[in-house]
């Protein structure tokens, strides 16, 4: 015979203070919990979002940023015509070369500096990356000291905003357009052509290549072609796989999330049980009664700790629910990756929420374990006796 | 009976409630201390011995961006500087890791004693960092992780140079605040990469503190409006500028520790809530026995308080020994090399912790307060 689930539902009810401060309790933990993971889903979203499956990214070999990454004139020139590069209407191959240079800005508010990425790229730069999209404003003009940013990292610094004008290696440079990254790796950096870049920045080099391969087979055949020629120290990979591998930064975060959850939920199972103790001390009568009337001892137990999962469950849901306006909202750090501002949202997704109310029923079971045991347990006359 | 062991044995009536109170106390103050302790070292890092002295220059665009050879004699002549060198970053992965563990800087070998003397090591380390070109000096930190010794070889990748290079080790160093780096010679790594005629960065030691301002100012003038304009400063606001860049995780930790002590504050006091409801007719007795509400009001406060406090000894000192006697470095995977529970902290917890006990005696009394005596001796819960 199960146990009304109604009792335990309204008993949650009847000590409703106690039980409000329980379910607060864990909704924070699961609140903080929700938050911290969501900046390193954030991040992993980000970088999983960046490129295009078709595209072949060529760095350095050794290289683990773009940033460091060199590669020549000539070893761009021999890769120009190779027959596995795509082509556009008019014939001219996509393969692109970028700059990529960092630059220490001031921010916004105020707090110091800290380093930008600044991409020049060619033409093709920008047909390879159509998830680029331009908001407001215009593109750069190739030859000018133009820029376009991306709005998301123009709001975190002083001199970001359409119309400003910044200065760096000795260079005005003025802010023509705002971009939107659509959520990838592109949403942390300054655009703007590539030769100019090359020229105030004093670099013979370029930083990267970005193709497209004519087919999945011709892609497979040009990382391979890279691989085996000895006069090109390069390495090629797909764009896609390249930004996924830099989620060094959701690392530390994880940790701080997971330490954070680990010492929360000890203090919140203590809470829990504390509640549900006297949950069970002040209902003793009524749980010598149930067993008179033919309530098994299993039955109760399993009532008690239903009772405390659901408490859980509520903290979990409300948790979740305090989380929620946080989502989307964008924020930044340094990444160790590539050692600039990184500008990320805390992304709830639908799993995480989950987790989130697992974690609190966990919470919630382990809690009022001991309790449910002790209130299964009472001797059946030692409890109607009780006052 | 006297007072006091009537207020402790109304606290420990109900022992197991006593003892979830004072965990959960103990858990979130614990978890206070770490966190702000964290905060404090992620804004405020510890000073070297010598740093009030020391200037580092970098490239005005960036720190990642290089500087002419050609600058250093220009700075050395400027008055008041006593010794240059290059600080050059290799970025090197040792044995196959995914990641750096440590980092590695170039400089001159004839240098290291004089722009960074705080380390300690034997001369005889000294020596041979200058006698050989592929000489290098390894922090003990390191040295022990690795199990390498003077005289060991050592081969890294670099991630911004092409290829790898191969040392041996002349001296292991300890006394920094962070003893993992590893330094090697300038000359070595140019001599590896055809001469570029560039550098990383400059670290110069100046006379004396009064020099400091008018080297950093005289610095930068130097090489303003040329190819390579630089930025110099303190080793602290060098520092600080570094920290600046990790942006929102002050805020972040910040807002974390504010919800745990709104957590903390909520558990507690609806626990002492539950402890004084469980006796209201008791109280109602002590007040038909003539006791008044002030008296009523401090039994209250003194257990709550009481609870509060141990929670506090048990959280605040058990963060103290566990980061004072913990190796930290292992414990947070090498993200933090020191972790000092300060006074400051401990003293910022303990008064959460009086708060706490106050604000948990509140609700319970005022309902105390309020209640007639009729009204508490017909209380049944």
């Amino acid at each position: 015979m199960a146990l009304p689930l109604t009792y335990n539902f309204r008993n949650v009810l009847v000590r409703w203070r106690a039980t409000l401060a329980t379910i607060i309790g864990i909704g924070l933990v699961v609140a903080v919990f929700v938050l911290v993971q969501s900046l390193a889903v954030g991040l992993e979203k980000s970088a999983g979002n960046t490129g295009d499956p078709r595209n072949i990214m060529i760095v350095r070999k050794g290289s683990t940023a773009e940033s460091t990454s060199m590669v020549s004139l000539p070893q761009f020139q021999i890769l120009h015509y190779w027959p596995q590069i795509a082509r556009d209407a008019a014939g001219q191959p996509l393969i692109s070369a970028d700059l990529l240079c960092l630059i220490s800005q001031p921010r916004i508010d105020g707090h110091g500096e800290a380093n930008v990425s600044v991409r020049g790229l060619t033409a093709m730069g920008m047909v390879l990356r159509p998830q680029v999209k331009l908001l407001s404003g215009r593109w750069f003009t190739p030859g000018q000291r133009e820029v376009a940013i991306s709005r998301r990292l123009a709001r975190r610094f002083a001199h970001f905003q359409v119309g400003d004008t910044f200065r760096t290696a000795a260079t005005t440079l003025t802010v023509v357009g705002e971009f939107d990254g659509g959520n990838s790796a592109f949403d942390s950096e300054v655009w703007m052509d590539a030769d100019e870049a090359r020229s105030f920045f004093d670099r013979q080099q370029y930083s990267s290549l970005l193709v497209r391969a004519a087919s999945l087979e011709a892609g497979r055949e040009l990382i391979a072609r890279i691989e085996a020629d000895k006069r090109l120290p390069l390495l090629a990979g797909p764009e896609v796989k390249y930004y996924a591998d830099q989620t060094a930064t959701a690392l530390p975060i994880k940790i701080l999330g997971n330490f954070l959850a680990t010492a929360m939920s000890i203090g919140a199972v203590f809470a829990a049980m504390n509640t549900m103790y006297a949950s069970v001390g002040s209902r003793t009568r009524e749980i010598g009664t149930l067993r008179v009337l033919g309530f098994r001892r299993r039955t109760i137990l399993a009532g008690f700790i239903v009772e405390g999962a659901l408490l859980a469950a509520i903290g979990g849901v409300l948790g979740c629910l305090l989380a929620l306006p946080l989502h989307g909202v964008s924020t930044g750090t340094m990444s160790f990756n590539s050692f600039s501002e990184t500008v990320f949202e805390f992304r709830i997704t639908p799993w995480l929420a989950a987790k989130g109310i697992i974690f609190a029923v966990v919470v919630g079971v382990i809690g009022s374990l001991l309790p449910a045991i002790r209130a299964a347990r009472l001797p059946v006359i030692t409890a109607l006796k009780s006052v | 009976m006297t007072l006091p062991t009537f207020i402790l044995k109304n606290a420990l009536r109900n022992k197991r409630r006593a003892l979830l109170s004072v965990s959960s106390v103990a858990v979130s103050l614990f978890l206070l201390v770490t966190l702000q302790v964290a905060l404090r070292e992620l804004t405020l890092p510890p000073p070297s011995a010598g740093a009030e002295l020391r200037v580092a220059v970098r490239n005005k665009i960036s720190l990642t961006n290089l500087l002419p050879v050609r600058q250093r004699g220009v700075i050395e002549k400027i008055p008041g500087v006593a010794a240059v060198s290059p600080f050059t970053w290799f970025g090197g992965r040792y044995r196959n890791e995914e990641g750096m563990s440590f980092a590695q800087f170039a400089m001159d070998a004839d240098k290291l004693q004089s722009v960074f003397g705080e380390a300690k090591m034997n001369l005889d380390g000294y020596e041979k960092f200058a006698a050989a070109r592929d000489a290098c000096v390894l922090g003990k930190i390191t040295a022990d992780k690795y199990h390498l010794k003077v005289g060991d070889q050592m081969t890294l990748a670099s991630t911004v140079y092409p290829g790898s290079l191969t040392f041996h080790i002349a001296g292991i160093y300890s006394g920094t605040p962070d003893d993992r780096n590893m330094l090697f010679r300038q000359d070595y790594l140019d001599e590896s990469i055809g001469q570029p005629g560039y550098v990383g960065m400059w670290w110069l030691k100046v006379k004396s503190a009064d020099d400091m301002a008018p080297v950093i100012k005289a610095i930068n003038a130097a090489f303003a409006n040329t190819s390579a304009e630089v930025r110099a400063e303190s080793e602290r606001n060098f520092q600080l500028g570094f920290i600046s860049m990790l942006g929102n995780v002050k805020a972040l930790i910040a807002s974390i520790s504010t919800v745990v002590v709104f957590t903390l504050v909520l558990v507690s006091a609806s626990t002492m809530s539950m402890a004084v409801r469980e006796r209201f007719r008791e109280l109602a007795i002590l007040k038909a026995l003539g006791f008044r509400r002030r008296e009523l009001f401090a039994f209250i406060l003194a257990e709550s308080f009481g609870l509060a406090a141990v929670g506090a000894l048990l959280g605040i000192g058990g963060a103290y020994l566990l980061y004072t006697f913990g190796d930290i470095g292992k414990m947070t995977q090498g993200i933090f090399v020191s972790f000092e529970v300060t006074p400051r902290i401990m003293g910022i917890a303990g008064l959460v912790a009086v708060l706490l006990g106050i604000v948990s005696a509140l609700a319970p009394s005022l309902s105390v307060a309020r209640m007639s005596v009729v009204e508490g001796l017909k209380t049944l819960d």
